[in-house]
């Protein structure tokens, strides 16, 4: 698909080879002989589902893992990037989802650290610097204020410094992940205009994305990556949306569709939340509040969707449900017409809420015991006398666990830590189960996991809330938050601005509602104006 | 007959432990000297039991030690614990009337008795049912309150009988009563403050260990050293059962350590309390969102680190005819590396009582042979530090790891020659 004539420059000699790169974490091989080439001057986007090995790739490449399988070569000589420090030096920068700047320094100290400009001795000289920094930023279009700490930007514009920080770096290959992920429409469109910039100057461009529209927008090369396989590289420009979709995600599209939710069940509100409003930890950050006026109600059988960019509240508004920030939170919040107090989390459970939280790593397992012992974790009393653990209960709770979900494990006594990414959140969706709860709150549920367990994971969505289950799901994957809510609430900076039904539903709709600056519901906006 | 290697491999690691002990042992029995009438001194059943007299104090530590560390905590203060305990001890033991020992040990039994009672009333009575779905979360208002009352009537109990006591010293029963209340309140203040605060508990009980050693010098008022302890003469003749040799082998300082891993050995495996911990210490924040009363389950485990280091500081009166703010000076040190020799992981989460009495006995042991070979002290103390890393190594069995990355280090990137061709290759499978 490539014609020999595109690559004019060095066309034995890529920016950065990689070739049969493999690497696992623990039992679970997340890159299989992966081979991949960057040219200068391109921009190469990498794409696949979550947990398709898409970052790892790259930090190796960035050398933020340093045990692995495979060679690298830079410009054609090998390279073994064993820290950041030595991928800097070969001329690779990465900028990760989540931005590495530090928040209390000023935007020239964030770009200049490491490297700062010095008067004598060890003196910086803060002016040299700014002008320095501001002469990087001119051609990224940005207008913040150089000498605020980057805590106060928009993080947009934390982006751009990260963008400059490569570019003082000399970064002659530049990997973006994800950039857009908390970007507005305006904003996402400025930073493409800068990546196309910074290509024709010969930086080789990785962009890690999932989203089609943007691929398509800026990238000339896709490679396509699935459960850690180099599934196939194109040229953007003859690739068709649907043939990326099938290499993303194997089969096509329409059999997931089929097992999505059936349809609304109207039945009086089992949750109610009225004002529930989050204080901001740190003080000196730009919003106060990082969730306001948030209100909504989730009949049983109903799920509610919460749409919104990174940073708009979605996490925080289920973390204050739960009880998770008691003190600095507040709202009224009702389960089948009884008050519940947003105390802490065995309040929480008292009250019949379950919290299937994003990162099941950090937040949901004990990965270093068995299926059993995380199983039984939040149930374990039921299955205790004075104090003292029946065994048989145990096994029973394991075994009804495994069988229930659809486990897939060696036996009861497991590992969690060694499950595959689908198999531990239907543990961790099963260990909530047990408790019997009315509102079932899923954040992120699919993250990380491969497709197959996607599907069982959106049919297990489905027949909870058949069972007449209230449920409460974020999840930055459009399709899947459109294919499963019944209604979506989309916030934006913490604030709710829509609320959609399923005819209202369309990606455009919901980024139009998510984005900065873009329009409010006017149910919503007569609230603002109210405040 | 690979597979039975494979399990017979698997078992010989699983308790490689063990197999450390037993090591030592022939060491221990190889290397000892002969006495005049040819037997083997570390073998004698004197020696023997010296050994596990010895390591009892260190043993009765270590096991509170096993439940922080499993927790993912720190206990440093137990050291000073384990003197206040000795001091507190003595002075009852061998001074009538309102003393500074008594004025606080007295109320602080009371408390104990009047909060123990509170606390543990509505527990037991929402956790005696088992096979509901739901389980209760709060006992009847009825229950709390008999709860309250019992632990009042307990406490005026404990004061009546105490006060008198007062009279005519302390016996040995009012000693094992008291002292560990004392160890108790310090050490659920540590678990108050950490979890409460949200501070580092290295850091509070780093305070705490200054602290409380503060607290047992001023006790001990101006001729601070030591309170010796004359059974028979200034304190009552039942205090020498804690010293004793029953059937005149086994010491009785090692029976309290030995009921010790036995209780909390029992309660680890088989209890709610046992699976949190290890929960807690897993992955906190997991256990913390399925609704466990993490805070409290930490307090309580500090609480019995404390109960136990003074407990261990009545042993030590008992032992040394003394009560002495510098006597847990290092204790902690000792402790923390008696758990982790015995395999528990010092992040928490892993672990178990059965490796801390091997780790105690290892190190006891090896004390005991350096000992009797006559080896220097401070040569002994560099033993000591080598083994303790030696051992840490081997449990954590990051040898492998540690030997591939080394191998990596020296590994040259073999330069392919035919990159050039390699490249060509790809693209022709592109197009």
């Amino acid at each position: 698909m490539f014609s020999p004539n595109e690559q004019t420059e060095s066309p034995n000699h890529p920016a950065l080879q990689m070739r049969g790169i493999s690497k696992c974490f623990g039992p679970t091989l997340v890159l299989k002989k992966v081979d991949i080439d960057l040219r200068s001057g391109e921009i190469h986007a990498l794409m696949g589902e979550n947990g398709a090995g898409k970052t790892t790739l790259m930090k190796i490449a960035a050398g933020l893992i340093d045990d692995f399988e495979g060679d690298i070569f830079v410009e054609g000589k090998p390279h073994r990037m064993t820290s950041p420090r030595d991928a800097a030096r070969a001329g690779i920068a990465m900028i990760q989802q989540e931005l590495s700047l530090v928040p209390e320094l000023a935007v020239d100290e964030n770009i200049f650290l490491g490297q700062e400009k010095v008067r004598s001795l060890f003196f910086v000289d803060r002016e040299q610097q700014v002008r320095a920094a501001r002469e990087v930023l001119r051609p990224l279009d940005f207008h913040g204020r150089i000498d605020l700490p980057v805590a106060k930007l928009r993080v947009g514009e934390q982006q751009l410094v990260e963008v400059a920080k490569a570019l003082v770096a000399k970064a002659r290959i530049l990997i973006m992940d994800e950039p857009t992920s908390a970007l507005s429409i305006n904003e996402s469109e400025r930073l493409f205009q800068v990546i196309r910039k910074l290509a024709k100057e010969g930086v080789a461009i990785v962009y890690i994305s999932h989203r089609m529209e943007e691929v398509f927008a800026v990238a000339d090369t896709v490679t396509v990556l699935r459960d850690g396989q180099h599934i196939g590289t194109l040229s953007a420009k003859v690739a068709s949306r649907r043939e990326i979709i099938r290499m993303m995600v194997g089969r096509e599209l329409q059999e997931m569709i089929a097992s999505g939710k059936s349809e609304t069940t109207t039945q009086k509100p089992v949750l109610e939340v009225q004002d529930l409003w989050l204080e901001n930890p740190s003080p000196t950050a730009a919003r106060p509040l990082l969730v306001q006026n948030v209100s909504f109600t989730v009949a049983g059988g109903e799920v509610l969707g919460l749409a919104g960019l990174l940073g708009a509240g979605r996490t925080e508004t289920l973390e204050v449900l739960f009880g998770l920030h008691s003190g600095t939170s507040g709202g009224h919040v009702r389960i089948e017409g009884k008050d519940v107090h947003l105390l802490n989390p065995v309040a929480a459970k008292a009250a019949g809420m379950a919290l299937v939280t994003e990162d099941r790593k950090r937040d949901g397992l004990v990965l270093g015991a068995g299926i059993d012992r995380n199983a039984e974790l939040a149930v374990l009393r039921t299955i205790a006398a004075f104090g003292l653990v029946s065994t048989e209960g145990e096994v029973e709770l394991a075994a009804r666990t495994i069988r229930d979900l659809g486990i897939q494990a060696s036996g009861p006594r497991q590992l969690a830590g060694t499950l595959s990414g689908g198999n531990q959140q239907k543990l961790v969706i099963g260990k909530w189960l047990l408790t019997r709860p009315r509102v079932l709150l899923l954040d992120e549920p699919t993250r990380g996991i491969d497709v197959g367990a996607k599907a069982e994971i959106y049919r297990l969505i489905g027949t909870l809330a058949e069972q007449g289950l209230a449920i409460v799901l974020v999840t930055s994957e459009l399709p899947e938050l459109t294919l499963l809510s019944d209604r979506i609430l989309v916030l934006r900076e913490g604030r709710p601005t829509a609320l959609l039904n399923r005819a209202q539903f369309s990606h455009e709709t919901i980024l139009e509602f998510a984005s900065p600056g873009g329009s409010v519901q006017p149910a919503f906006a007569e609230m603002e104006v109210a405040q | 007959m690979k597979g039975i290697a494979s399990t017979i491999g698997k078992f010989i690691l699983q308790t490689k432990l063990f197999w450390g002990l037993a090591a030592l042992y022939l060491v221990g029995i190889f290397s000892s000297p002969v006495n005049r009438k040819g037997l083997n001194i570390f073998l004698e059943p004197g020696n023997q039991s010296d050994v596990l007299r010895q390591v009892s104090n260190n043993g009765i530590i270590a096991v509170g030690m096993t439940l922080v560390i499993l927790t993912g905590g720190i206990d440093l203060s137990v050291g000073s614990m384990m003197a206040l305990g000795s001091v507190v001890c003595a002075m009852l033991l061998t001074q009538e009337g309102w003393t500074n020992a008594s004025l606080l040990a007295i109320p602080i039994l009371a408390f104990v008795c009047i909060f123990l009672c509170a606390y543990l009333v509505p527990l037991i009575a929402i956790n005696v049912h088992r096979g509901s779905a739901k389980p209760v979360e709060r006992a009847s208002s009825r229950v709390r309150w008999f709860g309250i009352v019992l632990g009042i009537i307990l406490a005026m109990l404990a004061v009546w009988w105490t006060v008198g006591q007062l009279k005519t010293k302390f016996g040995v029963i009012g000693v094992l009563v008291a002292v560990p209340a004392v160890g108790l309140v310090f050490g659920a203040l540590n678990g108050l403050i950490i979890t409460k605060g949200k501070m580092q508990p290295f850091i509070v009980t780093l305070a705490m260990m200054v602290a409380i050693l503060g607290i047992a010098r001023l006790l001990g008022g101006s001729n601070m050293a030591v309170h010796p302890v004359y059974t028979g003469t200034n304190a009552t003749e039942d205090f020498d059962i804690l010293r004793a040799l029953l059937f005149q082998v086994i010491p009785v300082p090692g029976i309290f350590f030995l009921i010790a891993v036995l209780v909390f050995g029992f309660v680890l495996k088989v209890s709610t309390f046992g699976r949190y911990i290890y929960a807690i210490g897993g992955n906190e924040q997991a256990a913390r969102l399925a609704g466990i009363h993490v805070d409290q389950l930490k307090i309580a485990v500090f609480a019995i680190s404390g109960m136990l280091a003074s407990t261990a500081g009545v042993l030590y009166t008992a032992q040394y005819r003394q009560g002495k703010p510098d006597a847990g000076s290092g204790a902690e040190l000792d402790a923390i590396a008696a758990v982790v020799i015995g395999g528990t992981n010092l992040m928490g989460g892993r672990g178990s009582m059965t490796g801390t009495l091997v780790g105690v006995l290892i190190f006891g042991f090896l004390g005991n042979i350096l000992q009797l070979r006559n080896i220097d002290s401070n040569t002994q103390l560099v033993l000591k530090g080598g083994i303790i890393l030696a051992a840490v190594l081997l449990q954590e069995g990051q040898l492998g790891v540690l030997w591939k990355q080394i191998r990596a280090y020296f590994k040259v990137v073999e330069p392919s020659r035919a990159i050039g061709a390699q490249s060509r290759q790809i693209e022709e499978v592109r197009k």
